[in-house]
């Protein structure tokens, strides 16, 4: 099991394991995406309140959900990097933080266009909006702490702390509807049903959604840890056999 | 796992669990002033200061919105079913207003009235399409009024 482990964490082997996995990425997003927009902008009937403007939805929910699933993988991959010193968990570790602050900041902005015409206000500070604002700035803040450390070391030592202590503020977004009262409605309910609130005609599109933002996710990172990967590892054979074969 | 992982893991453990714990005692000391709004049993329990800035949340009551005809001014009351209070408010709705619907008012209370500088609507976390709400509707009509036909129609308010 550990062998496993080991092997995974090699550089080269993940950049050579997501060289093939790319493709299908791609060929997986575009087919979700196309699907679950064109789904979701014509096909997904009017809500009975909020008439259009429920299609926010079909980008606010995914990118939302998606930037609460990047910050335990920031923790996993800190606890990688502290236990096992592992050159790979650090990588993905950088290359998480922008991303998933990107998806935070969309999940706000798409948020408050959200707000606006439903609830009257673009932002108001109940516990939901103030917890994903915290998470933002988190992240901000591993990003910030990374680049001010010089020694790479401790730079991966220090971000890898902050990841995992931020990472206690993702329950709190979670729960923070159902904890406190606040402006922002609780988690809906899937129904199988099609003749009760959230049923199939509302959500399949939105489930559809979620996977093709994740693909985005995962390929976004992978892009961005094959590029860190290449240039920690450029003084290593296998990278100037890459960069060779490209010149010809 | 060598020893020395075994003993990085446990203290990474211990740091996180301690200030998971720490940090949700704290939340759960402040779960007062981190909630958004009082409800009305709380302003009648007299846990609210009069003329005290604060922000209220419930129901709109099922027909008590009264809407003046020459000014912007409307009064309605605010339950959450088990304790109402009266609100008045000069100034545009958000277009969710409606009763039987949830709202966040801002404001304060002057003599048992809440006067209102703000007010925003709160939706719940079920979609329904137009159609189906409809077709509830009609049914519902058809269960509590048993012999009169309800032809589809009236879209849910």
């Amino acid at each position: 099991m550990w062998q496993w482990f080991y092997r995974m964490g090699s550089p080269k082997w993940f950049y050579e394991m997501s060289g093939k996995w790319l493709p299908w990425l791609y060929v997986l997003m575009t087919v979700l995406m196309s699907v679950g927009i064109v789904w979701a902008l014509l096909f997904v009937p009017q809500d009975y309140q909020q008439g259009n403007t429920i299609r926010i939805m079909y980008v606010h929910v995914p990118v939302a959900s998606i930037s609460l699933a990047c910050f335990p993988l920031m923790a996993v991959a800190g606890v990688i990097t502290l236990v096992w010193k592992m050159k790979l968990a650090d990588m993905v570790a950088k290359c998480a933080a922008p991303i998933g602050a990107w998806f935070t900041a969309v999940a706000l902005a798409t948020g408050a266009i959200w707000g606006q015409p439903i609830w009257g206000t673009w932002w108001a500070w109940d516990a939901r909006l103030t917890s994903m604002l915290i998470q933002f700035f988190l992240l901000i803040g591993v990003i910030a702490l990374r680049s001010a450390i010089e020694s790479p070391d401790d730079s991966a030592r220090a971000s890898a702390l902050l990841a995992i202590v931020g990472a206690i503020n993702v329950p709190i977004i979670k729960y923070s509807v159902e904890w406190w009262n606040t402006l922002h409605q609780p988690a809906s309910n899937f129904s199988m049903d099609n003749e009760s609130a959230f049923g199939p005609e509302i959500w399949v599109p939105l489930v559809i959604m979620i996977f093709a933002v994740y693909c985005f996710f995962v390929i976004s990172l992978i892009l961005s840890t094959r590029n860190e990967i290449l240039r920690r590892e450029r003084r290593a054979q296998w990278v100037q056999d890459i960069v060779a074969g490209e010149k010809v | 796992m060598k020893p020395h992982r075994r003993k990085k893991l446990t203290i990474i453990g211990f740091i996180a669990t301690g200030l998971a714990v720490a940090i949700g005692l704290s939340l759960y000391a402040l779960s007062n002033t981190i909630d958004l709004f009082f409800t009305p049993s709380q302003v009648a329990a007299g846990e609210v200061a009069d003329g005290q800035r604060i922000r209220i949340g419930g129901m709109v009551k099922e027909g008590s919105v009264e809407q003046s005809q020459d000014s912007l001014h409307v009064e309605f009351i605010a339950t959450d079913y088990s304790h109402d209070l009266q609100v008045r408010y000069d100034g545009i709705l958000p277009d969710l207003f409606r009763e039987g619907q949830g709202v966040v008012v801002e404001g304060a209370v002057t003599n048992g009235v809440f006067e209102a500088s703000r007010v925003l609507a709160k939706h719940d976390e079920n979609y329904m399409s137009v159609e189906v709400k409809a077709a509830l509707d009609a049914a519902e009509r058809e269960r509590t009024l048993p012999g009169v036909a309800t032809e589809g129609g009236a879209s849910g308010t």
